[in-house]
Formats: structure tokens, C-alpha cells, sequence
């Protein structure tokens, strides 16, 4: 269990670097890594659908989405504070992503592709054109709350408030997914991805088991984008548009399926791509196409699975 | 219904217009080692995938320990004692041989809530079996083997193994000796023997002297039907089986 081993060094290496940047880096960096971490947490909860039960989902955007619309909407309209806020957003997350893993998991693969990709366009026009409830393109600005009502000062307007709030959720959600991916669950999951035929006849429920794995990924893609609008204060019905749901698969594609920790590197590598080369350089993106195919042809396990000594297969 | 662990009943299945198994009945006791025979595209493998769920036959019945099967996913199937190998390897080939055989054990093994925090003692249980079935099968040294490193008659043995796993009372065996060696081939033979004096086991297999080697009773297929079946010695000596499918046969 080498490569296990490696990833997890590099995980626990990137979160105490983490936790030091937040203090030394200044605050243009720092709120470019605040965004890393946030969309890590979207890129980690992608990974149980793509990499460990291996269901191409292109309807992320919508939990992205609902969990951004989630927070901006519980704060502005029943002020609720911040944590009840991300609970809410939570709890949205899991409905959308239930309800639409009911339609979609028993799907077979290129059926869920264009079924899950149609049906988060379907959410993107309605949040587009619901502009009582979402703001449509112009979106949502909201006064955030404090984390706790009475230490005035623990609020996210404080840059390192914010900096090391996204932190924890991103440390607490690797914890979870690591635990729960070194659980039974977690190998199930992987039999399923190696061969959910043989794994039904092996007695379980593959449906219900990539239903799972979907809600979660769910899950944690409404607390990315609930930690992304918090961040930002800001939601708009852009947060459901098919750009956001394609993110994630590069993410995972780039820094290595099935780790976990590895989609942290290809967050990493996109966001100081956009950030820095789109600066003189507006076609950045055709650039970004041409160094993803470049990673992929080199190791197709990704950054973090070339590194891991795996190489191509 | 009594004493029968496996009873079918008049089970057909057509695709379209081909009919691919037709009215096949036959009951299988416990503890007998039943071989299916029959030429290339006679339906032995859709017989299988009829059986264990994988098609719902388009009539018929099909029980297991008298109880009414048909038409159960295959999941449900596998839990209530029926497991099956696959003509081609079907293992997980990322995972280790230990983490194949151990995904069969924890199916039969979990319980409730077991998802995320498993007991201590469940786990120990589910391991102490894994490693016990690697043995039995002789693939202890090889147990931290991604499985698709494995040599292809190492593969099959692996097969066995995870169908083993789910603690079936009815093995279903689909042409385990397939393109493998004939040493490999001997100890695979040997291993179905010693699971025949523990379970009731399904066979399909080509080789003549494996059958005759292993078999109580066989069923002759041909063209989805059932053209004979009986003792070893019985088909041996029918004449419609001897010139579709066996040739010149002797039994001892």
C-alpha cells in the first residue's frame, strides 16, 4: 500500500502548507487560495462520483448552485446566521442530488452523461429566469453574518476569519471522505467502479450504492458552493451553468481520479493558470486544453497518480 | 419443493425471435455435482445468467430451497445462497486478491449501520474468512496481487474464490478450466472437488474427462432444449447425446 501512503503524505503536507499560507501570504494570494480550497472541497466530493464509483456526472453545477443559493437565500430572506446558513445548504444539496440520483444512477453510462448534463441545464434556464427568487444573471448580494453572534469579530469580512473558516471545511471534509473511503464503504465503492456487474453478483445493490455515492458528492458540492457565495457574498444563476460542471471533471482528470487529495493539485494548477496567464493572455483556456491533454497523454491517473509512481497503464 | 435445492421448471427465455433456452427444467439435490454439456451456443451461459438473476426468464420458474427466485435481481439471488463465476475472468482488477475475495465476505457479512463505523469484531470476522478462503484456494502468497497481475489461470482461481465468498449453499461454475493450463487446470479440478463434499455445485465445462471426473449427473443442452439427462453412465450410453455432442465416450 505504497501509493496509498504517498497520497496521504501529500495530503497532510498540502494542509499544514495550507495552514501556513494563510498567515504569510498576502491578500491577493491569499483570497486566490481561499477560492482554491473552496472549489477543493467541490473537486474531493466529485471524486467519490468519478474516480471511486466512476459515474461522469455533468449536473454538479446544480448542487453548486443550490448550495450557494442555499446560503445567500437563508441569510437574506430568514436571517438565519452563518452556520444554520451552510445547514441549509447542505440540506439542499442533499434533496437535489437524491432526487436526481433517483433519475439518473440506474442510468447506463453515456445515458447518465447527457441525462444529468440536460437536466442542470434545465435548473440553469429556470435560475436564470426566476429572477424573484434568484436575481437571474444580475444575482444575489447579501450581508453575511458573523460565525458566532457574539464575538462580533469571528466574521468573514476579516480576511484571515475567512481564510481559515474555508480551511476547516476542507480539513473536515477530507477527514470524513478519508474515513468513509477507508471504510467498508469505501472498497465497495471501488468494486463497484472496477465492476458493478460483478459486484451485483456478488450481493449488493449497485444501484443504491452509486446513489450514495452521488448524494454525497452532492453534498459537498452544495457546501463548496454555499462557502463560495459566502465567501464572495454574492450568488448568481451563472453558479448553474454547465462551466461549473465541467470544472470538476478537470479537476479530477488533472490531478489524478480516485485520490482524493490528488484533485487538490489540479484545482491548484487551474486557478493559478486562470489567475496568472489570462493576465496576458486572453485565450488562456485554449492553453489550459492543451496542458490537460499534455498530463493526460503523460499518466491518464493524473498529476498525483504519475507522482505516485503508477505512471500510465 | 422438498429435499431440491435448486429446482427449474419449464424455463424459457427468447430475445427477439431466438430462442435461446426452451423449457428447460431439471432440479439439482443437495450435495450433488451436476455438469451441463452441450455444443457452442446451446445456451448453458444464458441458462446461467437466468438462473442468477442477470435476464428474467420470458417463463417458467425457477426456486431455490423451494422458494420462488425468479425474476429476483441478482444481488438478492446471491444472498439467499446461490454465487457463480464468470466464463471470462471477472474479477476487480484494480484491487488486491485479498480486497476481491473480502468485498464477496463483507456482502454476506454486513449488518446494519456497518457502512461507516464498523465494529472491530465484524471486520476481524470478515478478515479472518478472507484469509481463509485465500488459503483454501492456495492464492495466500499472491494476496497482495492486484488482481489483474495475475496469471489468467491464477485469475480463474481468484473467480472461484470471490464466488466462494458470498458462502453459497449453490456454486455455479462457468467453464472454469477455460484456457487455462492443464497443471492449472488439474488443481482447479482438484479444488471443485473438495468444494463438492461442502456445496452443491452448477458445472459447464467442455472437458469430457473433467466432467466424468467431477460429475454426479449431467444435463445435455442443445439448441437451448434439454436433450438428455441423467447419471454419467446414463448419457454416456444415450445414442442422441453420443452423436450431437460426445462422440465416442466410455464410461468406467
Amino acid at each position: 500500500m505504497e501509493r496509498k501512503g504517498m497520497v496521504t503524505r501529500f495530503a497532510l503536507v498540502s494542509l499544514v502548507v495550507l495552514a501556513i499560507l494563510g498567515v504569510v501570504l498576502p491578500s491577493g494570494a491569499r483570497s486566490l487560495v481561499v477560492q482554491i480550497m473552496i472549489f477543493s472541497i467541490f473537486a474531493m466530493g466529485y471524486d467519490i462520483c468519478l474516480g471511486y464509483t466512476n459515474q461522469c456526472s455533468l449536473g454538479h453545477s446544480m448542487f453548486f448552485g443550490a448550495g450557494a443559493y442555499g446560503a445567500i437565500l437563508s441569510v437574506m430572506s430568514f436571517k438565519l446566521g452563518l452556520i444554520p446558513a451552510l445547514g441549509v445548504a447542505l440540506l439542499v444539496g442533499f434533496l437535489f442530488s437524491f432526487l436526481l440520483g433517483l433519475i439518473c444512477v440506474r442510468l447506463s453510462e453515456a445515458y447518465f452523461v447527457i441525462v444529468t448534463a440536460i437536466i442542470s441545464a434545465v435548473f440553469h434556464l429556470l435560475a436564470m429566469d426566476m429572477t424573484w427568487l434568484t436575481g437571474g444573471d444580475d444575482g444575489l448580494s447579501a450581508t453575511i453574518p458573523p460565525i458566532s453572534q457574539r464575538i462580533s469579530q469571528l466574521s468573514l469580512y476579516n480576511p484571515y476569519v475567512n481564510y481559515y473558516f474555508v480551511f476547516f471545511f476542507l480539513l473536515m471534509s477530507y477527514l470524513v471522505l478519508t474515513r468513509m473511503i477507508g471504510a467498508p464503504l469505501g472498497r465497495i465503492f471501488i468494486s463497484i467502479r472496477e465492476n458493478p456487474r460483478r459486484a451485483h453478483f456478488l450481493g449488493y445493490n449497485v444501484t443504491r450504492y452509486k446513489l450514495v455515492a452521488f448524494v454525497l458528492s452532492g453534498i459537498f458540492g452544495a457546501l463548496s458552493g454555499a462557502l463560495y457565495a459566502m465567501t464572495l457574498r454574492y450568488a448568481s444563476a451563472d453558479y448553474f451553468s454547465f462551466y461549473w460542471s465541467v470544472l470538476p471533471i478537470v479537476w479530477c482528470l488533472i490531478g489524478g481520479t480516485g485520490t482524493l487529495a490528488g484533485c487538490w493539485l489540479g484545482v491548484a494548477l487551474m486557478s493559478l493558470f486562470q489567475y496568472y496567464v489570462s493576465a496576458w493572455f486572453t485565450h488562456y483556456l485554449l492553453l489550459f486544453g492543451i496542458l490537460i491533454l499534455i498530463i493526460l497523454k503523460v499518466s491518464r491517473r493524473g498529476m498525483l497518480g504519475y507522482l505516485t509512481g503508477r505512471g500510465t497503464r | 419443493m422438498t429435499g431440491n435445492l435448486l429446482e427449474v421448471v419449464g424455463v424459457s427465455m427468447h430475445f427477439g425471435g431466438l430462442t435461446a433456452v426452451d423449457e428447460v427444467s431439471y432440479k439439482i439435490g443437495a450435495g450433488e455435482v451436476r455438469g451441463i454439456i452441450g455444443p457452442n451456443g446451446a445456451g448453458k451461459t444464458t441458462l446461467f445468467n437466468v438462473i442468477t438473476g442477470e435476464f428474467k426468464p420470458s417463463s417458467g420458474k425457477i426456486y431455490l430451497k423451494g422458494e420462488d427466485i425468479t425474476g429476483l435481481a441478482p444481488d438478492r439471488i446471491c444472498q439467499k445462497g446461490m454465487s457463480r463465476t464468470f466464463q471470462l475472468t471477472y474479477v476487480f482488477p484494480e484491487m488486491t486478491v485479498y480486497q476481491c475475495v473480502w468485498v464477496g465476505v463483507y456482502s454476506k457479512a454486513r449488518r446494519a449501520g456497518t457502512l461507516f463505523f464498523s465494529r472491530a469484531d465484524h471486520l476481524k470476522e470478515a478478515a479472518d474468512k478472507t484469509m481463509e478462503l485465500c488459503r483454501l484456494v492456495g492464492l495466500e502468497d499472491k494476496r497482495d496481487e492486484l488482481a489483474s497481475n495475475l496469471s489468467y489461470g491464477d485469475q480463474k482461481v481468484l473467480e472461484i474464490a470471490m464466488a466462494l465468498s458470498t458462502d453459497p449453499a449453490l456454486l455455479l461454475l462457468d467453464e472454469p478450466t477455460q484456457g487455462v493450463g492443464p497443471k492449472e487446470a488439474d488443481s482447479i479440478v482438484q479444488l471443485i472437488e473438495l468444494l463438492s463434499q461442502r456445496m452443491s455445485i452448477l458445472l459447464i465445462e467442455h472437458n469430457i474427462d473433467i466432467i466424468l471426473r467431477v460429475c454426479h449427473n449431467l444435463t445435455v443442452l442443445s439448441f437451448g432444449r434439454v436433450i438428455a439427462d441423467g447419471s454419467c453412465e446414463e448419457i454416456g450410453r444415450n445414442e442422441e447425446v453420443q452423436r450431437i455432442y460426445l462422440g465416442e465416450i466410455t464410461c468406467s
